[in-house]
């Protein structure tokens, strides 16, 4: 099939994907979430808030009791939301009163807790992820092949899978968690100006050099991890090929030299690791550090300021000490979302890549229903190029009457496959009109144009399912006699029979096996199941070996009565038996007629049937041999059918 | 504007039974359910930590002992000085801060520095090491892996999905590396730290001490109830993903049948029912560890309210003898004590993951090999090229035969052309003959050498293979050319195919020998490839040569060019070729024809026209589709 997309004449820019763009964009999908995102944001301002209500009691607790045992510690901060214990009260009734709200806090907070994980996943697992994915894949499907060709399996699965979850990522790892650090800092140093503004700038003086250290880290180590990604690659490639190609391995004895290429690459990722790991372990420490500073100013100015009583012990100095570990916790995540915005913006390229390429072929809003077809199709000035220089087609004109089989004919590169494309509307024309039963494809419904074709492919894929879903493939609702009626045509039906299960065959990885014959047959059987008007085969026995190929050809021999059929084909078998060839060079349709009258009139069908050399000895063989038979008195003297138009199969007579 | 309170109501929802029919139906067409017959069935593999797996897994840090034991060593102190430094900021508020004493707090303060240093240090290598231990532990078992892989039998690799062998290479072996250098470390210097936490506080007063005893047991009940859960909930995702990939993978596979069928919507239901049902395993998994993390919590907040007052209690009452100072040293250690719960919590989903993935591996690495060459095999001394079939008997299963009391002799130099059906056991002949199966009786000897007596190594050192789906490496052609023989110069690369009378063809490529071939022979055409594997056997300069002539489409004028080559090739060896050209019959020195797995005619092409059997019937059938019954025009 073809291999670049068609360029059309009113091209749209392409589009942006700098990274500025796509962030703009990845904003632009945060906003449609708004109201979950606020809502998550919410409950982590009261989880803050609450955890830090209850670390404010523990350090009033502290006072508490230091108050109580010594008059001369100055009394607790009581917080005014906590009832007051009576001042005649025994002295437990205060830390009873403390305790318990220590334990309603952490009840409210753990309940909190499970509300936003569980609304956060359902923000972006349940609702983004599936979304994306949704629309990745439903574009995908609508995609022209060129895009299957061009990008290795792994690569289209990833970008609705890895790829989905990474642009979710931007929504909490990024957006949702850069509020969060905010919200805390802001929540943090309110409570500690509250109880001191300069100690809360000295222990604060460290935090600039952690934010510089962090992204310093994440923008050090970033090309190195690139880097491993690429060896990584190399390495599972290199394995990969030892695997799938293991045949030739063993076959020349190569398992040494496979494991010695294997060890080079192996070694090659584990030293650029070692690499990264220096880096990687000094990161922390050197973090760590800085956060051992803040803490040891804290200790020694705080506590200056504690023994001056200008700050409670408890609900100052301990508080402080407590916020602070929660604090460089915070900057250590800045890492981490550094690192996430450049792993989503990567991911978000090759997603938006799927769903802002063009579909190139579309159902006009206001098309006419099909009704039957009668199978007549006319090229008018045809015109097709997937680069602008080269042209896949030009000017190719010709008209098929229903029922007609023709043969397409041509080199490889000569156009036979796009010309096929163009039936069922895989692309459009660049120039001129494909017209069936004298109307425009492009005014049809698209989805009942390609109903109304059957499709064989040099090489059919079946799915893993049943031999009858398979078949049932382009009508899910077919009826068991509908399957096997078209299984019947397709010379199916009697190898199905006699299959495990029959028709309730399993197929494909886990399922059983069919030879390339087979395959083709149950490929037939499925094109033939919604009775087509038109059938298109690409060369269907091209990958079968010549021993099954007649078994292709006698069910084709069947399935093409009664309807229009355009065959690529280089079996001379074929060519003689349809009506009509076409001979196509660089994208021209140069000769049509039969094979007969092609064959009387110079030109490059009968040079290249002339320079078969194959053919040239084949015959010479049968000349040799022709004369031992027929000198064998006992033996039936096999004579070549001598008709004109012998039947496709050929066989014996 | 709507608040969206969706997610309030779904709080409270009991964990999701995904819809039955969704649950395992992932194939596009009709969407019959699938038969999970994969041995990575998740639900075979262990559920808690399985402490087998992990000495398994200790055992390969054997050869980096050094580095191991220093680990250990690193692991330990830090385990220690985390609580130290957490009981230096509580003594120094207790001590010097509570007591006035601004000297004391000058010193307590250089100490607390040292100790921080020290601590910084120690965190560094710790992290190095482990780092650096979990790489070359994996490092070896990538090795391993693809060694071990390399010595089982080819039947394994025609039984065995390549994807499922790749993913052991990629998720599996990453997982364990993660486990290695993330999990087991961490885990161990946090389980430390909680153990010197308990130390310092059972120091500083044993009967707080037993308060926090008291909260032990809840967190390990907590613990243990949701590590179940976690684990199913994670397998459960996991599975419901590889249905989300399957189903892709599918898509992509056959987007033309799909499109020429116009089923995109049906197929876009399917997958949005499957990727909804996946988000279910995910809420439910979110929904699990949301429960478990904030109960921990409560109980770590439980604990100090119960310090609090038990504390306070002492403090009140001076028969207790305990200073109320000691109350902050206690709430600096709970956080030790109950910090490392909730990331052990939250690790132990990855250690499970490591361990189901190591577990994955080693069953792939104690995959034993069918059959082996017997120890007493011996190497195969330089061949004249006779080969010898007596009553061979073979089948894949060996219910069920392929090969039925087949002989036949093959004498030096002769090239014998395989001809039946599909199916017929052409490729089985083949199979034997490079000693990728062994037949179940029988005989099959080279110069009278029993196939089983002699090493496959050596045995196919002098056999060359042209597999009906050439395979080509990444690299450049000339590599691909010199890959029986890596130290061949250009030089002799290029005779080789001058020999094929080729040189022009693959000169003709943009870089010549130097052009690279891409992935699966990318870059190169199904003939080029196909000559490229000719000039290979070529260069091996086998005495055996075995051929499976490609069916696929290549272009009638390279189609006469490889003919030739093909002829050069065959010269002066003995040669087996399962023939789909005429002329390659034609020249063969004995045509055998196969039918079900049994030998019904022997004989040169002409004897056997002449006898008109089965092989002439074939025959005329083939020519009749290739020729079309009539030869071209003048």
């Amino acid at each position: 099939m073809p291999a670049v997309a068609p360029t059309p004449a009113s091209a749209p820019p392409p589009p942006d994907y700098s990274n500025g763009a796509l962030a703009v964009r990845l904003l632009k999908l945060t906003w449609q979430y708004k109201y979950l995102c606020l809502q998550v944001l919410f409950l982590q301002l009261l989880l803050l808030t609450l955890g830090l209500m209850g670390l404010n009691l523990t350090g009033v607790g502290i006072d508490y009791v230091r108050h109580a045992v010594d008059a001369t510690v100055a009394a607790p901060n009581w917080p005014v939301w906590l009832p007051a214990p009576a001042l005649d009260a025994p002295v437990m009734r205060g830390l009873w009163i403390l305790a318990g709200a220590i334990l309603i806090l952490a009840l409210m907070r753990s309940v909190l807790n499970y509300a936003y994980s569980v609304g956060l996943a359902l923000l972006t697992q349940h609702r983004l992820v599936v979304e994306l994915r949704a629309r990745v894949y439903d574009k995908l499907q609508r995609l022209s092949f060129r895009f299957f060709d061009e990008n290795a399996t792994g690569s289209i699965i990833n970008r609705c899978t890895s790829d989905a979850q990474n642009v979710r990522a931007f929504v909490d790892q990024v957006v949702i968690q850069i509020f969060i650090m905010l919200i805390s800092l802001t929540v943090y140093v309110i409570y500690m100006v509250n109880i001191s503004p300069a100690l809360t700038l000295a222990c604060l003086a460290t935090m600039p050099l952690l934010w510089i250290r962090s992204v310093h880290f994440a923008r050090q180590i970033r090309p190195a991890y690139v880097e491993n990604r690429e060896l990584m690659d190399q390495l599972v490639l290199s394995f990969t090929e030892s695997i799938e190609g293991i045949g030739t391995i063993k076959g020349f004895a190569l398992e040494r030299q496979a494991a010695a290429r294997f060890d080079v690459d192996n070694r090659r990722v584990a030293a650029q690791r070692h690499e990264i790991f220096r880096a990687v372990s000094l990161y922390s420490p050197t973090m760590d550090m800085l956060t051992q500073i803040g803490m040891i100013v804290l200790l020694g100015y705080g506590g200056w300021m504690a023994m001056e009583g200008e700050i409670p012990l408890g609900a100052g100095l301990v508080v402080f000490a407590g916020l602070l570990q929660q604090f460089s916790s915070q900057i250590n995540t800045i890492a981490t979302v550094a690192d996430s915005i450049q792993l989503a913006l990567t991911s978000a390229r090759r997603v938006f890549e799927v769903l802002d390429a063009p579909i190139e072929v579309e159902s006009p809003p206001d098309a006419q229903p099909l009704g039957k077809v009668r199978g007549e199709v006319t090229f008018e000035n045809v015109s097709f190029s997937y680069k602008a220089e080269h042209a896949a087609l030009a000017e190719v004109s010709f008209q098929v009457k229903p029922g007609e089989l023709i043969a397409i004919a041509g080199a490889t590169g000569s156009g036979k496959s796009v010309l096929m494309s163009l039936i069922p509307r895989f692309y459009d024309p660049g120039v001129g009109r494909v017209l069936l039963d004298g109307r425009d494809l492009r005014t049809l419904p698209l989805e009942e144009l390609r109903r109304s074709i059957g499709l064989v492919f040099q090489e059919n894929f079946l799915f893993s399912d049943t031999v009858a879903a398979n078949i049932a493939f382009g009508n899910p609702d077919a009826t068991p006699a509908q399957i096997e009626r078209a299984a019947q045509i397709a010379a199916a039906d009697k190898f199905i029979r006699e299959l495990p299960q029959g028709y309730e065959t399993m197929l494909g990885p886990l399922g059983a096996n069919l030879s390339g014959g087979q395959r083709q047959r149950l490929a037939i059987a499925r094109a033939l199941l919604l009775d087509p008007a038109i059938l298109l085969l690409d060369d269907p026995t091209a990958a079968v070996d010549p021993g099954t190929e007649h078994e292709i050809i006698d069910a084709l021999e069947r399935a093409v009565q009664g309807r229009t059929t355009f065959i690529v084909a280089h079996r001379l078998s074929t060519l003689r038996r349809a009506n009509r060839i076409l001979v196509l060079e660089r994208g021209r349709l140069v000769q049509q007629g039969n094979h007969r009258e092609l064959m009387e009139q110079p030109g490059p069908y009968r040079r290249a049937i002339n320079i078969q050399g194959l053919d040239f000895e084949s015959r010479q063989l049968l000349q040799n041999t022709r004369a031992p038979w027929s000198v064998r008195p006992s033996g039936a003297p096999i004579d070549p059918p001598t008709s004109d138009m012998p039947p496709l199969e050929g066989g014996a007579p | 504007m709507s608040f969206d309170l969706e997610w309030l109501r779904e709080l409270f929802h009991r964990p999701p039974k995904p819809h039955p029919t969704v649950r395992h139906e992932y194939s596009l067409a009709r969407g019959a359910p699938r038969g999970d017959r994969d041995e990575d069935d998740p639900h075979e593999l262990s559920r808690t930590l399985n402490l087998a797996i992990l000495r398994r897994l200790f055992r390969y840090t054997k050869p980096y002992a050094k580095k191991r034991n220093r680990l250990f060593v690193l692991v330990t102190i830090r385990s220690m000085q985390l609580p130290l430094l957490a009981w230096g900021v509580g003594a120094i508020i207790r001590g010097p801060v509570a007591g006035h004493n601004l000297h004391g707090l000058e010193w307590a303060l250089i100490a607390y520095f040292a100790l921080a240093c020290f601590t910084d240090w120690t965190l560094y290598y710790r992290q190095l090491y482990a780092l650096e231990l979990g790489e070359n532990v994996v490092r070896d078992l990538r090795m391993y892996l693809l060694e071990h892989l390399l010595t089982l039998p080819l039947s394994y690799f025609h039984r065995t999905k390549v994807g499922r062998v790749i993913s052991r290479m990629t998720s599996d072996i990453e997982a364990v590396r993660l486990g290695v250098q993330n999990f087991l470390f961490v885990g161990l210097v946090q389980c430390g730290q909680m153990l010197s936490a308990c130390v310092l506080m059972a120091m500083y007063s044993w009967k707080l001490f037993l308060v926090v005893l008291l909260t032990a047991p809840p967190a390990w009940a907590l613990d243990r109830y949701f590590r179940g859960r976690l684990s199913h909930a994670t397998r459960m995702m996991q599975e419901s993903f590889s249905r989300v990939t399957a189903s892709l993978a599918e898509t992509v596979a056959g987007i033309r049948v799909t499109q020429s069928f116009g089923r995109e919507a049906v197929n876009a239901g399917i997958f949005r029912r499957l990727a909804h049902d996946h988000s279910l395993y995910n809420l439910n998994f979110a929904r699990q560890s949301g429960l478990f993390i904030p109960l921990l919590e409560v109980n770590s907040q439980f604990f100090i309210s119960t310090v609090l007052l038990a504390g306070g209690y002492c403090a009140f009452h001076p028969q207790w003898n305990m200073p109320a100072g000691d109350l902050i040293v206690f709430f600096f250690l709970a956080n030790q004590f109950f910090g490392p719960i909730t990331v052990l919590g939250n690790q132990f989903a990855q250690a499970l993951t490591a361990l189901a993935g190591a577990e994955r591996l080693f069953r792939m690495l104690d995959t034993p090999p069918e059959w082996q060459d017997t120890p007493d095999a011996q190497p195969l001394p330089p061949l004249q090229g006779r080969v010898e079939f007596r009553q061979v008997n073979f089948g894949y299963d060996p219910a069920r035969p392929v090969l039925h009391n087949f002989s036949f002799v093959a004498e030096p130099g002769q090239t014998i052309a395989l001809v039946g059906h599909t199916g017929s056991g052409k490729t089985s002949i083949i199979n034997l003959l490079a000693k990728f199966y062994q037949a179940q009786s029988g005989e099959i000897l080279f110069d009278g050498h029993e196939i089983k007596g002699v090493t496959s190594f050596s045995l196919r050192k002098q056999m060359g293979l042209v597999l009906q789906q050439s395979f080509l490496f990444t690299g450049t052609v000339a590599d691909n050319i010199r890959l029986p023989r890596p130290t061949a110069t250009d030089e002799e690369v290029m005779a080789v195919l001058r020999r094929l009378d080729c040189l022009d063809l693959i000169a003709a490529l943009p870089q010549g020998l130097q052009t690279k071939v891409g992935e699966k022979g990318r870059g190169l055409s199904a003939g080029q490839q196909q000559l490229v594997c000719f000039a290979r056997a070529m260069l091996a300069d086998p005495r055996i040569l075995i051929l499976d002539e490609a069916t696929s489409a290549i272009d009638t004028m390279t189609e006469a060019r490889l003919q030739s080559a093909l002829n050069r090739l065959l010269e002066g060896r003995t040669s087996f070729v399962v023939a789909h050209r005429l002329s390659t019959i034609r020249n063969a020195s004995q045509v055998l024809v196969l039918d079900h797995g049994r030998l019904i005619e022997r004989g040169t092409h002409n004897e056997l026209l002449a006898q008109g059997g089965v092989y002439a019937g074939l025959y005329r059938q083939f020519a009749s589709i290739a020729e079309g019954e009539e030869g071209p025009q003048p």
